[in-house]
């Protein structure tokens, strides 16, 4: 991997507190000599919630999708009764 | 899509359209119950699926009681914290429900909508890893690496250029709001 791989990869294991100790302190020592690198780590950071955001998007697509399929097709027609009684529909 | 990423995908349909069955009409006769309609059921049932679907994958975690129950009671404590009632909110308090708490919601959106057309290839295997947490195997099979070496490089290849992109669009939509 070439060096800037390299440092990501240690940016997101300290993120992810998957480095072993020794590698956690050394990275602490580096983020306090070095500011590009503290703006890496923060950017790094938004992107890991960006990733979740985006993940969680796509999960609420396919579940959308799941509960159309569920109130759509003759298949499923014994739960959309079920349902419909409930409400009274 | 090889046979091991449709089984996997179609396993996760199946465990959504089995939690539907089993738990949506439940959910719907306490919300029905509670004055709210069938829209109301539906939301929050996705908003369950959600949070139930990521502590799973986060931490593997499988509830103690049957997982009906569980998620029932997420739906519960949603509706709760939607109509802002507290009094039956104690007995189900260990049900911890993260929101999605990003400080500035329409900046996410921008980013992600710009982050879906420029670099929708990388979110996808990002997404794979980290949030479905897929074995670096099962990511090198769903994206046809030779090698879980070639993902692993290719995911921080992605991880780089997705930080730069964000750098850059965040700097300039901070100068537009300036």
């Amino acid at each position: 991997m070439r060096t800037s791989l390299i440092e990501t990869k240690r940016i997101d294991d300290w993120l992810l507190g998957q480095d072993d100790p020794q590698e956690h302190l050394l990275m602490e020592v580096k983020l306090e000599i070095s500011d590009a690198l503290k703006e890496k780590v923060e950017w790094q950071k938004e992107v890991h919630g960006l990733i979740r955001s985006y993940g969680r998007k796509q999960l609420k697509a396919e579940i959308k999708s799941i509960e159309h399929r569920l109130f759509s097709s003759q298949q499923h027609r014994s739960f959309q009764d079920r349902v419909r009684a409930i409400f009274k529909l | 899509m090889n046979m091991l990423m449709q089984l996997k995908k179609r396993t996760r349909e199946a465990q959504i359209t089995g939690w539907y069955e089993e738990v949506f009409p439940a959910a719907c006769a306490y919300i029905r119950k509670r004055g709210g309609q069938l829209e109301d059921a539906k939301e929050l049932f996705q908003e369950a699926v959600v949070l139930y679907y990521e502590k799973h994958t986060r931490s593997g975690f499988l509830p103690e009681k049957a997982e009906a129950a569980y998620l029932i009671g997420i739906v519960k404590k949603l509706w709760l914290k939607n109509s802002a009632s507290t009094e039956e909110a104690v007995s189900i308090e260990h049900i911890e429900i993260i929101d999605d708490d990003r400080p500035n919601l329409q900046h996410t959106e921008r980013l992600l909508q710009f982050l879906e057309k420029a670099g929708r290839k990388c979110m996808d295997i990002l997404q794979s890893f980290y949030y479905e947490q897929l074995s670096m195997r099962e990511l090198s099979v769903r994206y046809g690496y030779g090698s879980e070496r070639s993902a692993t490089v290719q995911k921080y290849k992605c991880l780089e250029k997705v930080r730069d992109e964000v750098k850059q669009r965040s700097l300039s939509y901070e100068d537009f709001l300036d």
